[in-house]
């Protein structure tokens, strides 16, 4: 099943990204001049050693933080020439988000959590995807408790079926499974792939961990704020390896 | 750990400010009300100084009546004794000297001096004695009959130049004179910005008083016998008959310091009483704050604790930043306390008390004790929090922060009933019987009651009272609402503030409006007349009771009458028991003023008679020919014979004679209102107008119809509530002040969840309102708790008053309403900073926290 949005093959781009902090001499960049496109219906992850830039790409493509020069794209629209109004509702309406931890609202149940970016939006959204989505993370029965009454895996399915409600165009995950058992991170990864594969969603994960990693389509390395290399269909032996080389 | 506290103070400056503010603006309201207080009190000790410093003897009467309210009414003495107190050796020179009740009318007919709050208005003598009180500044003294002197400053107000004509109100009636000087009172220009009208002494005696007769004689010594040893000779010479006594200069500048330091100690106590309360308010938030910083601070104590400190040294350490914020605190609001002064003073000038200018008494005893007093305040809130903290465990420092639950919910509720219960097991004991001071403990018995059932109602109440927000917008509502709700102890402590205020507010709103029905009530019944005239000066002075026959004589006037009050003490069979009766004209009162006489015709008072309240009767086994003792305060004794019985006592006091027993007396008697009954077939208008015209030529008075007439004496109590409303002013302010703290530190805390929030979608404006509406929440919550806690204070004053003659409760219902809508107003405002805060949240760092 498509999802209606999709009307562009690109769902989000970097053209030149640069963060820097400090200036002349003394200036740290954080990304230095990244290009990167993420194709829709893709499951991409971001990976490397931490002072990559991993995190700072993320969170400047996903509208969280601004580019010092260079430019964010979602779908073809220029982040830096939005509002920060504007970009609040396009993070609302066109981004999903799962964090590594605290991702839920304590005082919301699980259903208004997973309905919260439409429910700010005063929407009640596609009734029949919302389901479906409920259905896929397999949390029908658990819709009326509180965070504190589910388990950690449950919280990050959670967290995954609010991502994905308001059938946004992209979704970026930061070490979503970071914070879990193995077990469970696998279920969360397996959740992940299905809403590429079944749901056509495009996800963008930050991982510095292989085994995830593997669940994606293609694997963007970072070190130093660049681009150092991209594997497709990778597995965890093989990331691991390319792991080994750039950390050296 | 001296060290690592001092350095936790500092480190957290924004905090020790905010907390600090809820000292300083109680110290300050505390500091100012002493500096002004003790300002005031040496300005007036110097003034009356300064007017007697050529003053060695003051001689008068020594029959005198103390009346309630500060009043004396003092016989006076014969106009002769001047000359008597002259020939005694000793005496280099002597005058007579009278200040009675006067009123001047200025150009626009208008009286001079504002009525209600404002300074007395006076009628006073004037020679060229050497030692007199008022000295002409320009012009000439008044010496012919037609003649008078004004007060400066009034002068100047009025825009009267010397040769007007001007009319002014006494004892005597209402005549014109000519202003022929402008006078000072020794230094200053007019005393505390009374009005006086300066007359020579034989018109004075003759216009303000009764011919004849003066206040006293001022008298200065040839220096040939100390003042103590002259004043005994005077009253050894003078005759015993004229009951005379003599005071030194010394003596009566002291009386009439001490005197006029009575009354502004009234006003003074009323001050330090309510800054008294803003302190109390204030430790509500100071015990919030600590609470809040010693929750949130939980993982930094454990790690204390783990490394090795004491329970005792983190209680310390917190301790330690109580008497920081303290001392800061203090010390700012002490002198914060000089503009408060200052403003009291500015609007003191604006009733119209001028004071002659000087500097602010900033004394010993108000550094003492407002720095002592903000010590304990911020100390003493601060222990219970700072016990908590040293109590934490050091396996605490691996959680995250804690949600305050208000422990066993089911033992606050029995505790907070075994309060309640004992409160009002009080007050039914009271309400059969026991003594009525009990009442006392039963109000701060439910007072406590209501305080530690606050977190055990808060969640359920916030709930309730934050569904229309979840209704009205949305998810915001909806969080803004379970934000109320999650932390019930942490709302109900940053509610109480509000709840005290209110609480206050809505006691003082139904007394007020009981008393105003009461009032009504009794006038309606008692008063049949249509119209009334009344004097507006309370208590002192008045019209001139020819004015009543004047208005009597005019067409279409059925009956005209007038009523007063004067002071005299009354006894009974030797015992004294009144200080006040009631002057009425039996001639024409009747069908005007109805005081409900059993079986009995008002027409029958004579001069010889007087009428009982049936309270009275009961009191002291007093019937109709039974014989009453009654001394005007001219010396007069009268024993009236019981002439009926009456039993609408509300207005009209215990004893009520004529006005025909004054007529030999040299008591300067006053009529408080005129009534008035109008002709059949005479149109309103028509009488309004004749009546208006009568004023005018009079000078002073007030026409008002029935209703008006009834309305304007239950708006009185007005008066004294907007003042009671200004005081608790400051209160609100504190509140509002803990209301933001509170909001400030749960932003703060929250600021992982808000950053959630923005990155899911949550625009700017959208935190700003649920901050918003969880202010709002807290701030309906502590004013429904209020205006219950106030219904019940309130109720139980009204109680206590029961004797009093107020039998009825009244519920406010439009003051409940603007109350309410006060505090949502308070919650909105209170929510302004912390929400703006919430925005500026950055989004990145709150997302890294962990």
């Amino acid at each position: 099943m498509n999802s209606p949005h999709i009307n562009t093959a690109i769902a989000a781009a970097t053209s030149h990204a640069v963060k820097s902090y400090g200036s002349g001499d003394g200036a740290i960049f954080a990304l230095n001049d990244v290009n990167v496109e993420f194709v829709s219906g893709q499951f991409t992850a971001i990976m490397g050693p931490s002072g990559s830039g991993k995190s700072t790409l993320m969170h400047c493509i996903a509208g969280l933080d601004q580019l010092t020069s260079g430019s964010a794209l979602i779908d073809g629209v220029d982040l830096s020439t939005l509002s920060d109004k504007e970009l609040t509702l396009m993070r609302r309406e066109r981004v999903g988000f799962i964090f590594q931890a605290f991702n839920l609202v304590p005082t919301l149940s699980a259903e208004e959590n997973i309905r919260l970016p439409l429910l700010l939006g005063n929407k009640t959204g596609d009734a029949e995807w919302i389901k479906k989505v409920i259905d896929t993370v397999g949390l029908s029965d658990r819709l009326s408790h509180r965070p504190s009454e589910l388990s950690g895996g449950q919280q990050q399915r959670v967290a995954v079926a609010r991502a994905l409600a308001t059938q946004p165009r992209i979704i970026f995950a930061d070490e979503p499974t970071g914070n879990v058992d193995s077990t469970t991170g696998t279920e969360i990864l397996t959740f992940m792939r299905r809403a590429v594969d079944e749901l056509g969603q495009t996800i963008v994960m930050v991982t510095h961990d292989p085994v995830s990693a593997a669940f994606a389509d293609r694997i963007i390395f970072l070190a130093d704020g660049k681009i150092v290399d991209e594997m497709l269909e990778p597995t965890a032996v093989k990331v691991l390896d390319r792991m080994k080389s750039i950390g050296s | 750990m001296l060290r690592i506290a001092l350095k936790g103070v500092l480190a957290r400056k924004t905090r020790l400010f905010l907390t600090s503010i809820a000292v300083v603006l109680g110290t300050a309201f505390l500091s100012g009300t002493y500096i002004f207080s003790d300002t005031l009190n040496t300005t007036f000790d110097q003034l009356f100084a300064d007017i007697y410093k050529n003053t060695d003897g003051y001689v008068r009467s020594s029959q005198v009546i103390d009346a309630d309210f500060g009043q004396e009414e003092r016989q006076r003495i014969p106009i002769s004794t001047v000359d008597l107190v002259r020939k005694i050796p000793g005496v280099s020179g002597a005058a007579g000297n009278i200040q009675a009740f006067a009123r001047i009318i200025g150009k626009d007919g208008q009286p001079l001096g504002k009525d209600g709050f404002g300074p007395p208005t006076f009628g006073a003598s004037i020679s060229d004695y050497k030692g007199e009180l008022w000295t002409i500044s320009q012009g000439a003294l008044p010496t012919k009959p037609t003649e008078f002197a004004m007060d400066d400053i009034n002068a100047k107000k009025a825009k009267f130049a010397i040769g007007d004509s001007v009319k002014v109100v006494a004892a005597g009636g209402s005549r014109t004179f000519t202003l022929v000087g402008i006078a000072r009172h020794g230094q200053a220009r007019s005393p505390g910005g009374a009005t006086f009208a300066l007359f020579d002494i034989t018109t004075a005696s003759e216009f303000l008083v009764k011919a004849g007769f003066i206040d006293a004689v001022l008298l200065q010594s040839d220096g040939t016998l100390s003042d103590e040893a002259l004043a005994a000779k005077i009253t050894a010479v003078l005759p015993p008959t004229l009951n005379i006594e003599t005071l030194t200069g010394a003596q009566i500048t002291q009386e009439i310091q001490s005197d006029v330091g009575e009354g502004l100690s009234f006003f003074s106590t009323l001050l330090t009483i309510f800054s008294f309360i803003a302190l109390g308010v204030g430790c509500f938030v100071i015990y919030n704050v600590f609470s809040i910083t010693a929750a949130q601070r939980q993982r930094e104590n454990a790690l204390f604790r783990a490394i090795g400190a004491s329970k005792r040294q983190i209680t310390q350490a917190m301790l330690i930043e109580a008497v920081a914020v303290g001392i800061v605190g203090s010390i700012v609001g002490l002198f914060s306390g000089v503009l408060l002064a200052q403003g009291l003073s500015a609007v003191l000038r604006v009733t119209g008390v001028s004071l002659p200018p000087g500097s602010l008494i900033f004394a010993q005893r108000t550094i003492v004790t407002v720095l002592t007093v903000g010590m304990i305040v911020t100390v003493v809130s601060a222990i219970l929090p700072a016990l908590r903290a040293g109590k934490v465990p050091p396996l605490a420092a691996m959680r995250s922060t804690a949600l305050d639950t208000p422990g066993s919910i089911t033992r606050r509720v029995l505790i907070a009933s075994a309060f309640g219960i004992s409160g009002f097991g009080i007050l039914l004991a009271v309400i059969l019987g026991a003594d009525n001071a009990l009442l006392g403990l039963a109000i701060l018995l439910v007072f406590i009651a209501i305080l530690i059932a606050g977190p055990a109602v808060a969640r359920p109440v916030s709930l309730f009272i934050g569904r229309p927000a979840a209704r009205l917008r949305g998810i915001t509502g909806a969080m803004a609402r379970q934000n109320a709700a999650r932390n019930p102890k942490r709302t109900s402590r940053t509610a109480a503030p509000v709840l005290i205020g209110v609480a206050l507010v809505m006691a003082v709103t139904v007394l007020a409006s009981t008393i105003r029905a009461e009032i009504s009530d009794a006038f309606g019944k008692q008063f049949t007349g249509d119209f009334s005239i009344t004097a507006e000066s309370n208590f002192f002075g008045g019209f001139s009771p020819s004015l009543a026959d004047d208005i009597n004589a005019l067409p279409g006037v059925q009956r005209a009458s007038g009523l007063g009050v004067s002071v005299a003490k009354i006894s009974i069979s030797g015992k004294d028991t009144g200080k006040l009766v009631t002057v009425i004209d039996p001639l024409t009162v009747e069908g005007i003023f109805d005081i409900g006489l059993i079986d009995t015709p008002v027409t029958s008072l004579t001069k010889d008679g007087v009428f009982v309240s049936q309270k009275a009767a009961l009191k002291n086994s007093l019937v109709r020919g039974s014989t009453v003792a009654v001394t005007l305060s001219d010396g007069s004794l009268y024993n009236l014979v019981v002439q009926g019985i009456y039993v609408r006592d509300q207005l009209a006091g215990n004893y009520t004679v004529s006005r025909q027993l004054f007529d030999e007396t040299t008591v300067s008697r006053f009529d408080t209102a005129i009534f008035i009954l109008k002709k059949d077939g005479v149109q309103d208008s028509d009488l309004r107008t004749s009546l208006n015209a009568a004023i005018k030529k009079y000078g002073t008075g007030e026409l008002l119809s029935k209703s008006e007439y009834i309305k304007k004496q239950a708006a009185q109590v007005n008066q004294l509530l907007g003042l009671i409303y200004g005081l608790l002013f400051l209160s609100v302010i504190i509140a509002i002040v803990g209301i933001i703290i509170t909001l400030l530190l749960s932003v703060h805390e929250r600021q992982r969840e808000i950053g959630l929030l923005r990155a899911v979608g949550m625009t700017k404006s959208q935190v700003r309102t649920t901050v918003r509406w969880e202010s709002v929440i807290t701030s309906l919550f502590g004013a429904l708790m209020g205006i219950l806690l106030g219904l019940g204070l309130g109720w139980i004053v009204i109680f206590s008053l029961r004797d009093q003659g107020i039998k009825r409760f009244t519920v406010p219902t439009t003051g409940t309403v603007v109350i309410l809508i006060l505090s949502f107003i308070v919650g909105v405002i209170a929510a302004a900073y912390p929400a703006h805060r919430a925005t500026k949240v950055d989004l990145l760092d709150a997302l890294s926290m962990t």
